[in-house]
């Protein structure tokens, strides 16, 4: 008996070693048939029988408790068939195991049990226990202690236990583990079994604003006007963001006015700004709009927001440009496949703050006369002239710099699946562009059965804020037209160094010439090769066989990306750009 | 041009008035901060700027010292090695506290220091000397850069000096010139800025992130959102133009806000935040990974100013507050700034930091979790030691 316990100790501290070196890793481990251990959140996948996703960039101790620095907590979860099981067993038989641990930890007979109960006890407090009738700390469940669980703790089919545990006592997690699953069975419960694990990013949920936003027209006291400014900002921002533009909120904010002929439908809605349920919920909790019998409607704060966001057009107008010129945070997986290999041209300008001696023998460049007179008369003292004279080697010049203009056309699919998210990343990407660079930006959609010019060649902002906001997607495919649509533009304007990017979620399901329509866009494609024109496909993982394939017939290269979201396509371009620059 | 306390005063413009205030204390002090304007076309940002050059004190330097030596801490390299009583022999002065513009045609011997033609050229006695330039020569003042977000997108090199100069309080400056010592002075300076963020080449943090990083606090610039404001700046400007209004008044003014300042700049030596104030600060950049220390230092340090400026007997934590917009507007995401902000008013940090709640499943997907794991798993004291820990490679092989 002795021996056994002494080996499961040592199992323990093994398994306890391994764990340490799988979270170093940022990875989670199963542990049994019926465990999942990592420092990261777990979600099951939803249909998937025995999935469990860890997702990697949301810490357990910081999503799940309130800390503040992550790794510093163990998240186990061992599931189970549904039914009922109470906390208190779990805690019970948990506590029971931890101590027996710490007897282990140290049997030297000297140690008093007193200190082994208080050690215990130590981890005792340490250690959450979640099951679906209840939470709390093992210490507290113990003393018969109950908490309620918040309607995010969402346990239905297996028990939680968040440890606080450092890292060189990760042996205890396996005694821990093996504590629930007997409290598990002891209940009646079969363990379920885990099949997979999934390591994954969570997807930056669009944060619920209505948490913290203020809404400024409320009456609140002892707000300095600066902060009620912010929160006014932000509020509109943060619209602005979900919805594309000033104008677009409010047309939103519009079609929530009593006036019935500004009203939108639903379906309209959709088609435009994908799903908008959540944000409506969100205007709720905040009293933007209240729901009557009528419909719904917006409230007194609602119109204020929409009367502050008329007068202050403007300023909200250029506070949202300058949002569009900032780079996203990097986010999610690119692969790039092929190459360019179309020539770019550069526009040289002389840098005035710069100069340089001369040391090539065309002569040529901008003459820097201030400087060259001060070097030459530095010069002639060292020779010992008696007047001053210029010789070659005094001679300055000013520095000559160059730039890479690239004239951007975007190719954007408006099929109906691009609805919502996606139509507002690409979107984006036009007017940071536009904004962020020197170049002219064209926009090119193609949906239904055809393509459309929705923004020809420009440098201004309002133009294609204008056409971006007429984009609509829903219906079919019909990229070949799409990209001949696209090489006409750009072959009949003068462009420096053309770009044709191409955005897609899907496949070519409408043709142009045939009744094939891949067939036709990868023959549409050549054309872009012929035109020399650089070509660069953003796609994703399902498509990739066949775009990669266009890109090849387009001589340009593919990107397949993760999620079509702004930081993506942006980090793409910005890519782009400055391989363009080093060529 | 408009005399300083002539200008229509509003809510979106008052916070740069208080700040260009401040920074006068600040400066005449001995402790620089850095303020940046941005706004719209025609917001008054270089206005107020130009104007706030009437409150500027005098300050005392070495007889002739084209370097603003401060008698009692003399800096630069002619008179730094001189003792008490050689300087004392110098005699000093009493001038207006610089205040020099960095233009765009300006070029790093302007801005830092260049070889003095006048000297090098001068045909009995040609010999190499140092001309410093605008910055070494607005010590102890403020120097004033418009439009800086060009600036920095065409003098990348101005910029990397602006970085040294702004860098620590003081800060330094180099100077280098071929066949000449390098030169390394200690610069005591307040830099006032002003763009126009949607103007090209964009805001300046997007141009130069950690030029953008060095100003203490940045005001956005608001328009007037009522009439009788823009009446009143309307009567303003057409008064100006009849010139009938009172020269006189408008100096008793600024000579009255100049004895006040030497007294504010006093208080400023000798007053100290206190310990709770600096807690909650540093609170604030722990719980919001705040990434810049330069945020907070100017948090507290723009709090006691501003406590002072407004006469409050004490520092307040709205004084602190009231900072907290502008020296972290340009250093941290909107978002976060306004959670910093309301997150002070007890609102749960729970609620603030994460949002699971979001995660709230409908009822259908609930119910498909239920039956969601297949029973009859084997339990871990059933296991085999090598089968306990299982990774994502090891249960699904076929993904790598």
């Amino acid at each position: 008996m002795k021996v056994d316990r002494k080996e499961a100790f040592n199992t323990s501290s093994v398994v306890g070693n391994y764990l340490n070196i799988y979270f170093g890793q940022e990875q989670g481990v199963r542990l049994g048939e019926s465990g999942v251990v990592s420092l990261k959140v777990h979600q099951v996948v939803a249909g998937r029988k025995g999935q469990v996703k860890i997702l990697t960039n949301r810490d357990a101790g910081q999503c799940l408790l309130e800390f503040i620095d992550p790794g510093q907590v163990v998240h186990l979860c061992v599931f189970h068939q549904p039914g009922n099981i109470h906390p208190r067993e779990v805690a019970k038989r948990i506590f029971w195991a931890i101590e027996e641990y710490v007897q282990q930890e140290d049997p030297h007979p000297s140690y008093i049990e007193k200190d082994t109960l208080q050690n215990a006890v130590d981890h005792a407090l340490r250690i959450q226990v979640v099951t679906c009738e209840g939470k709390g700390l093992v210490y507290d469940l113990f003393q018969g202690q109950l908490e309620p669980l918040d309607p995010e703790d969402q346990v239905v089919n297996h028990v939680r236990v968040l440890i606080k545990v450092g890292s060189d006592r990760y042996g205890i997690i396996l005694p821990i583990a093996a504590a629930v699953e007997e409290a598990i069975v002891n209940a009646g419960l079969e363990l379920g079994k885990v099949r997979k694990i999934i390591h994954t990013r969570a997807k930056e949920q669009e944060a619920n604003f209505s948490d913290y936003v203020l809404v400024p027209w409320k009456q609140l006291k002892n707000v300095s006007s600066l902060t009620l400014r912010e929160n006014r900002n932000q509020l509109v921002m943060r619209l602005a963001a979900r919805f594309g533009s000033i104008e677009e909120v409010e047309e939103f904010l519009s079609s929530y006015s009593p006036n019935i002929f500004h009203r939108m439908s639903k379906d309209q809605q959709h088609r435009k700004w994908g799903n908008l349920e959540e944000n409506l919920q969100q205007f709720e909790e905040l009293g933007i709009i209240k729901k009557t019998l009528l419909g719904t409607f917006l409230t007194r704060d609602g119109k204020e927001l929409k009367e502050f966001i008329l007068n202050h057009k403007c300023e909200l107008e250029a506070e949202i440009r300058r949002n569009i010129r900032r780079k996203p945070k990097k986010s999610g997986k690119i692969h790039k496949l092929g190459e360019n290999i179309q020539k770019v041209t550069n526009i040289e300008y002389v840098n005035y703050n710069k100069v340089k001696r001369h040391n090539d023998d065309t002569w040529s460049g901008h003459l820097a006369i201030p400087q060259t007179l001060m070097q030459a008369k530095k010069s002639s003292l060292l020779r010992h002239e008696s007047r001053l004279t210029i010789q070659k080697e005094d001679l300055q010049f000013y520095e000559k710099r160059h730039y890479i203009p690239m004239d951007v056309c975007l190719l954007i699919d408006a099929s109906a699946s691009m609805a919502g998210e996606k139509r507002q990343a690409a979107c984006y990407l036009a007017e940071h562009l536009l904004l962020s660079g020197r170049e002219k930006v064209a926009v090119v959609t193609f949906q239904e059965m055809k393509a459309r010019l929705a923004v020809p060649f420009t440098k201004n902002q309002k133009i294609l804020s204008r056409g971006l906001k007429n984009v609509r997607p829903g219906g079919l495919t019909p990229l070949a037209d799409g990209i001949i649509t696209s090489v006409e533009v750009i072959r009949s304007t003068r462009v420096n160094n053309p770009v044709l990017i191409l955005i897609t979620d899907g496949m070519p399901n409408f043709p142009l010439w045939s009744f094939d329509a891949k067939r036709d866009a990868l023959e549409a494609a050549q054309k872009i090769a012929e035109l020399k024109v650089r070509f660069i496909c953003i796609g994703v993982e399902s498509n990739r066989d066949y775009l990669k394939e266009l890109a090849d017939c387009g001589k340009g290269k593919l990107y397949v990306v993760d999620d079509l979201n702004r930081s993506n396509l942006v980090d793409i371009m910005d890519y782009e750009k400055r391989v363009a620059y080093s060529s | 041009m408009k005399p300083y306390f002539g200008l229509a005063r509003h809510d979106g413009n008052q916070p740069l008035f208080n700040l260009v205030e401040m920074s006068i204390i600040s400066t005449l002090a001995g402790e620089p901060l850095h303020l940046h304007a941005e706004g719209l076309r025609g917001t008054g940002k270089t206005t107020i700027m130009r104007a706030a050059r009437e409150l500027l004190p005098k300050i005392t330097r070495i007889t002739g010292c084209i370097y603003n030596c401060d008698p009692d801490r003399p800096h630069c390299p002619l008179h730094r090695h001189m003792s008490r009583e050689e300087i004392k022999a110098l005699g000093t002065e009493e001038i207006d506290m610089p205040f020099l513009e960095i233009s765009h045609s300006a070029k790093v011997g302007t801005v830092a220091g260049s070889i003095d033609l006048a000297k090098i050229t001068d045909t009995n006695n040609p010999q190499a000397a140092l001309l410093p330039g605008i910055i070494p020569q607005a010590h102890r003042g403020i120097i004033f850069i418009d439009e800086i977000n060009r600036l920095a997108d065409t003098s990348p090199e101005i910029t990397d000096i602006l970085l040294d100069v702004m860098g620590n309080k003081p800060g330094r400056l180099q100077i280098e010139e071929a066949g000449l010592p390098t030169v390394e002075i200690t610069i005591q300076v307040s830099v006032w800025a002003a763009s126009n963020p949607d103007e090209d080449p964009g805001p300046l943090e997007e141009v130069r992130r950690q030029l953008s990083d060095r100003f203490d606090m940045v005001v956005y610039m608001g328009r007037p959102s009522s009439v009788d404001v823009v009446v009143r700046m309307l009567e303003g400007s057409d008064r100006a133009r009849r010139e009938d209004f009172d020269a006189n008044s408008f100096a008793a003014k600024n000579q009255e806000f100049r004895q006040r300042v030497r007294e504010m700049a006093e208080t400023y030596r000798v007053t100290e935040l206190p310990d709770f104030l600096r807690n909650f600060i540093a609170r604030v950049y722990i719980k919001h990974n705040l990434e810049s220390i330069r945020a907070i230092e100017a948090v507290q340090q723009g709090a006691v100013l501003y406590s002072i400026l407004k006469k409050h007997k004490q520092i307040m934590i709205n004084d602190v507050i009231e900072m907290l917009p502008l020296a972290l507007k340009h250093r941290v995401d909107g978002d976060t700034l306004v959670k910093i902000m309301n997150g002070l008013e007890s609102k749960s940090s729970r609620d603030s930091i994460l949002n699971i709640k979001d995660r709230r499943p409908s009822k259908a997907t609930k119910e498909r979790e239920e039956a969601y794991f297949d029973g009859g798993a084997r339990r871990l004291k059933d296991m085999g030691r090598q089968e306990i820990i299982a990774t994502e490679k090891a249960l699904n092989p076929n993904d790598f």
